[in-house]
């Protein structure tokens, strides 16, 4: 499969990275390599198989609906964040 | 032009569950400070794993049952990615696969139905205040459990939209899955609105009015979208799919980022959290717990409890519940003293929290029937029982104590009566009265009243006069 400039620039856009012109290419590159690799999976006849959505077999494993007291403080939470203002963490505007 | 509009509504609904869908955090943060709410989970630290909340699962059914919907056996959760500073995971658990509730049907007052497509479980995002050069980000809401329920484009008009929320709300509440309080956010609408040419085969485009959190403005949303999109057809032009924001105080709506329409969730399997595979009894069980719907009220007290009057009370599911244990014939009574007395006290929603027994509610009715206690007593009676200084102490001892038990034994009556009909001052309105004069009536009942310190039963006063100036 053929990546495309548009389909990396789309990428990126969706994924809020800035791209230099060399990464545009080198990224290109690298995903075409990596989709091919992946695309062996296509030579499998799946018709039959049953989607596997996880590999452990464990199903409803849910917990009683309790508050329990938390190790980690806001102070703690908040002081992981690169800058705080009012007990919130501070972002560049976004919208 | 005629254009035909056609209205499809996703509702958000936050489940009253004690905790967070995935983590063991308060799910109440209503006056809370910002991100006291929060745990290592929510705020997605590398290794953290999500611990789903059994309660939304019940929730779940709950819910489901009240659209009449299909509950799934076996659902799952799936990632949606996208970014956003509201959700620090990147992308959000919810079900886009396989959903736990599944078709259904919601009636509205006119009787038409709108069909549920499904409705899944999800956990919220946090929320951001923005400012001029940056914004703030409060998680306390990150993960509260939500069902999202979508419906079929089965809506033609702003009413049917209005009528569809608020119909949605009343079933959330009386299932108990909610607080349901619109002010603080509990339900909130996204409305789809497409216009068509009457007879047209083919949908128009739809414009997305999100995050609607009231009925009235659902429908104001939808009659401005008609109106817009239909002039934008008159003049040739075309609609545009797109987002758009809705402004309360101008009542307009608004297009939003473009970028939007550009998305690409990437919806993956959720890897952290096993199938659920819910057995037949296990449903069973659980869709038992559903309480009385307002569609059961209707039926129940139909012919007892006047239309509107009902109306009015179906907006309040622990009125319902108490006026169901009621004794069927004492129900009326106490729907209007709910209806008239009690909505219209200032502190009626403090009240509601904290409502009298069945069995003072049905004592003090039974009183007002024996014609022991006037309506205007019984309604004072009625508003006692809410005090905190009376309340508790029994119906019969609050009417003594307030003076107001009217006086009904005959015996002791016609003593009241032959006192007053003793007395000189009454012999002129006495002579009237045999002379044919039948409104001086009025004024003898009145002097008997103040004998017996307004505690005589006016009308059989009356009768006893009646009989005895013969």
């Amino acid at each position: 499969m053929e990546i495309k400039r548009e389909d990396i620039l789309h990428l990126s856009d969706l994924s809020d990275f800035s791209l230099s012109e060399e990464e545009i290419e080198k990224l290109g590159g690298d995903l075409e390599g990596i989709i091919k690799y992946i695309s062996q999976l296509d030579e499998l006849n799946t018709d039959n198989a049953e989607p596997t959505y996880q590999v452990f077999e464990m199903e409803n494993v849910w917990r009683e609906d309790e508050i329990l007291p938390q190790d980690a403080t806001r102070e703690q939470l908040l002081a992981l964040t690169k800058e705080e203002k009012d007990n919130q963490i501070k972002v560049p505007k976004v919208l | 032009m005629k254009y035909i509009p056609t209205i499809g509504i996703e509702c958000h609904v936050q489940l009253r569950t004690k905790t967070k869908l995935f983590s063991e955090v308060d799910n109440d943060a209503r006056g809370k400070e910002p991100n006291s709410c929060v745990s290592p989970v929510d705020y997605a630290l590398p290794g953290m794993l999500p611990r789903l909340n059994g309660e939304a699962i019940r929730l779940a059914i709950l819910a489901g049952r009240a659209m009449n919907c299909e509950i799934n056996a076996s659902s799952r959760f799936d990632r949606k990615h996208y970014f956003y500073p509201d959700s620090p995971k990147g992308y959000q658990i919810t079900q886009f696969y396989h959903p736990i509730i599944g078709e259904g049907w919601v009636e509205l007052p006119s009787g038409e139905r709108v069909r549920i497509e499904h409705a899944h479980l999800e956990g919220d995002a946090g929320k951001l205040t923005h400012f001029d050069s940056y914004s703030l980000v409060d998680l306390n809401r990150v993960d509260t459990p939500l069902i999202e329920i979508v419906s079929m484009p089965d809506m033609h008009s702003a009413k049917d939209a209005h009528d569809y929320c608020k119909a949605l709300w009343r079933l959330m509440c009386f299932a108990g899955v909610t607080y349901g309080d619109l002010y603080n956010g509990n339900m909130r609408f996204d409305v789809n609105v497409s216009i068509a040419p009457e007879g047209s085969k083919e949908l128009g485009k739809r414009a997305e009015v999100k995050n609607l959190n009231s009925f009235r403005s659902v429908e104001r949303a939808v009659e401005y979208e008609i109106k817009r999109q239909s002039k934008l057809l008159d003049a040739g032009e075309k609609v545009i799919q797109e987002t758009r924001g809705w402004n309360d105080a101008t009542g307009e709506t608004t297009g939003q980022r473009s970028k939007e329409e550009a998305k690409d969730y990437r919806y993956m399997p959720e890897p952290d959290l096993p199938p659920i595979n819910l057995s037949q009894e296990f449903i069973d069980a659980e869709s038992a717990k559903l309480p009385m719907m307002p569609s059961n009220y209707r039926k129940k007290f139909a012919g007892i409890i006047a239309d509107d009057t009902l109306e009015v009370l179906l907006d309040y599911p622990s009125l319902m519940s108490k006026l169901g244990e009621i004794d069927a014939k004492y129900a009326k009574n106490i729907s209007n003293l709910f209806a008239s007395v009690l909505l219209a006290e200032e502190k009626s929603a403090e009240y509601l929290n904290d409502l009298p027994t069945a069995a003072e509610l049905s004592e003090l009715a039974e009183m007002n029937d024996k014609k022991e206690l006037s309506s205007t007593a019984t309604k004072e009676v009625f508003l006692r029982l809410f005090d905190p200084q009376m309340k508790g102490r029994g119906v019969k001892n609050i009417a003594k104590e307030l003076g107001l038990v009217q006086e009904n034994d005959l015996g002791a009556l016609e003593a009241i009566v032959d006192t007053v009909l003793a007395k000189p001052e009454t012999k002129k309105a006495q002579d009237d009265f045999r002379a044919g004069e039948e409104k001086v009536i009025g004024f003898l009942v009145g002097q008997v009243m103040k004998e017996s310190h307004g505690k005589a039963n006016p009308s059989a006063v009356q009768e006893i006069l009646r009989k005895k100036l013969k």
